[in-house]
């Protein structure tokens, strides 16, 4: 895999507040990739991206400049228009019902051991690694934006296609992970930065 | 329209190998068209193994291991599911319906699977087909089990018979002692239901009531009465069939079971499970499709070949077109609108060998393997391969076209006796 040399697998994400004692979950997450879910029910159309911070604003570590700040402010703005990323046709006459952006940051503390830092380095690109050494004393750290969205339609069907200005706006995005939902029952698409379409002629 | 006319009457006055190349032609097209429609038949089939479920839930390992065990029976669970955790998931909000599967058991080479009766109402195949009854009714009884139309065709059993249930896949302990009875027989869907032997969640738990740690416990037997007296509550299953309430809450109810704190579980869409387990599968595909377009083109040489071998016995042919003012044009047409006229009656022809080839096995393939092809219009990538067979008939007919008219000109040129 092409991506292979940029992932940036398995690193640990958010403990869960309350249960820190018993258990002890890693969630995976790789730069380049994000995964969008998109539901269609009825009139309504429901979105959902989950990208790591690297995709979005090309940094995760906490903003500490007034530049660092701004790009996640812009970013989170960008994120909550969610027709000009994923475009869909506009024979649908589809509008944005509520968008809610979040990012979620966090620094692993506590459960931290050599072995994981040096995996971390092994799989990184180049382009990673001033970034993370320099915080290497401190722990690794990751974000991740997330997303919600709620669009309503008048013609959902006439959704056949939905054109990714997502790559365009977020040059370290590599690829989404697209899950679809609708009454045909679900399918999974990657949708890729050299071919930033996804048909959608047969959802309906 | 005379060289056609021409190419006509010299294909009729050559009819036996016309024919017969028509006829390879004919049958590779028909080939590579039903290959074709059993392929999309097989993965349509494939992917309509289950629908109308959201969510599968099990123990949390890959979604493809998961799908392989909960609906396809092959392969085992890592891990079970507390009851708990089913009752939690059960009654959240977002959840519509939840249909718990106990897997674990077998009959002879079958898979038993405990669960609710709801499972009769909740399994959709094919769209929204419903499981029916060959025979009988669903459980109503602890000691009542429903077998798939596989089970009771392989083992030839009806509805009232009585079966045993042995402990683990294929182990020799059998549970002799509480022996059930056979109160419905499915109707062949063309899924892992037909291989599947269905009891209640209940009797899951009532077979193992006298067997701790993988062995029966010494001593008596727990009769059936005190058995039926007991409390029969599973406290484990293996994976959850789920509904939701809207589809706009798939995702977030996927989520909430993906990072529940309590027991690690994974929520999967079959949709999107099965897709991921056919792009394994799928490779088959390819080499199908590989062998099926080499008989095509086999098909092809062989006319070229024909048309070639042909040319000597069509000497005079050619020196009469020739010396009557046939231009060199013209010869090299005469055979190309021959080659194309084979490929295109050759195409014509397999296409109607194909629909009728579907007629006659559509009903078999159904019935015996659970296949279902649709006998539907040709698509546009099957009738684009059509047109690609005339064309590459026409190009490999350019070589014995060249070699007619050259030899044409040799032959007339050559004072013969």
């Amino acid at each position: 895999m092409k991506l292979a040399p940029i992932a940036c697998l398995l690193l640990p994400l958010v403990p869960v507040a309350g249960v820190a004692e018993g258990t002890r979950t890693l969630e995976a997450h790789e730069h380049g990739s994000g995964t969008l879910n998109i539901a269609f029910e009825g009139n309504t159309i429901a979105m959902e991206i989950e990208a790591p911070g690297a995709d979005i604003v090309g940094f995760e570590h906490a903003a500490t400049t007034d530049e660092d700040r701004k790009s996640i402010e812009d970013a989170v703005s960008e994120l909550a228009r969610p027709m000009e990323l994923f475009v869909l046709s506009a024979d649908a006459g589809c509008s944005v019902v509520s968008a809610s952006v979040e990012v979620h940051g966090d620094e692993e503390e506590e459960h931290h051991d050599d072995e994981h830092e040096h995996d971390a380095k092994d799989e990184h690109g180049d382009e990673d690694h001033n970034d993370h050494a320099e915080h290497e004393g401190e722990g690794i750290e990751h974000s991740e934006f997330h997303a919600e969205y709620e669009l309503t339609c008048s013609d959902p069907a006439a959704v056949d296609k939905i054109e990714f200005a997502y790559f365009e706006r977020f040059p370290n995005a590599l690829e989404l992970d697209v899950q679809i939902v609708s009454a045909k029952g679900a399918q999974a698409h990657e949708v890729e930065r050299d071919e930033p379409v996804l048909d959608l002629r047969g959802m309906f | 329209m005379t060289l056609t006319r021409l190419a006509l009457a010299s294909l009729k006055s050559r009819w036996l190998t016309v024919g017969l190349t028509i006829f390879a032609v004919a049958m590779s097209v028909a080939l590579y068209l039903g290959v074709e429609k059993l392929r999309t038949g097989a993965r349509d089939s494939f992917t309509d193994t289950i629908s109308g479920t959201d969510l599968i839930v099990g123990a949390r390992s890959g979604s493809v291991q998961l799908l392989l065990y909960s609906v396809f029976r092959i392969g085992n669970a890592t891990n079970n599911i507390t009851w708990d955790s089913y009752r939690d998931i059960a009654n959240r909000p977002e959840v519509s319906w939840a249909v718990p599967m106990s897997l674990g058991d077998s009959h002879r080479q079958f898979r038993v699977m405990g669960t609710t009766e709801a499972y009769f109402d909740r399994y959709k195949y094919r769209g929204d087909r419903s499981l029916e009854f060959a025979g009988g009714d669903r459980m109503n009884d602890l000691f009542d089990a429903v077998v798939g139309a596989d089970v009771a065709a392989q083992l030839g059993y009806s509805v009232g018979d009585p079966i045993v249930v042995a402990h683990g896949l294929a182990s020799f302990s059998e549970h002799a002692d509480t022996p059930f009875r056979i109160s419905g027989i499915l109707a062949k869907t063309g899924t892992p239901v037909d291989r599947t032997v269905i009891v209640s969640l209940t009797a899951i738990e009532a077979i193992h009531v006298d067997w701790k740690s993988g062995a029966q416990k010494p001593g008596a037997p727990t009769s059936v009465d005190v058995i039926r007296s007991m409390n029969l509550q599973p406290k484990a299953i293996t994976a959850i069939m789920l509904g939701a309430e809207s589809r706009l809450k798939i995702f977030s109810l996927q989520r909430a079971i993906n990072e529940y704190p309590q027991e690690p579980l994974l929520a999967v869409l079959p949709g999107v499970a099965l897709q991921e387990l056919w792009s394994i599968v799928g490779i088959a595909e390819v080499a199908l499709i590989g062998v099926s377009a080499m008989v095509v083109v086999t098909a092809l040489l062989g006319m070229a070949a024909m048309l070639l071998a042909s040319l000597n016995a069509r000497r005079r042919e050619m020196a009469i077109l020739r010396a009557i003012g046939a231009g060199p044009m013209t010869v090299v047409g005469l055979l190309l609108i021959e080659a194309l006229l084979m490929a295109a009656v050759g195409a014509a022809l397999g296409v109607g060998f194909l629909y009728l080839g579907l007629i006659v096995a559509q009903p078999i393939l159904d019935a015996r393997f659970g296949l279902f092809v649709p006998i539907s219009g040709l698509s546009g990538r099957e009738a684009a391969t059509l047109i690609a067979v005339v064309c590459a008939a026409a190009a490999v007919s350019l070589l014995p076209a060249i070699r007619a008219y050259r030899i044409s000109l040799a032959d007339g040129m050559m004072v013969k006796m």
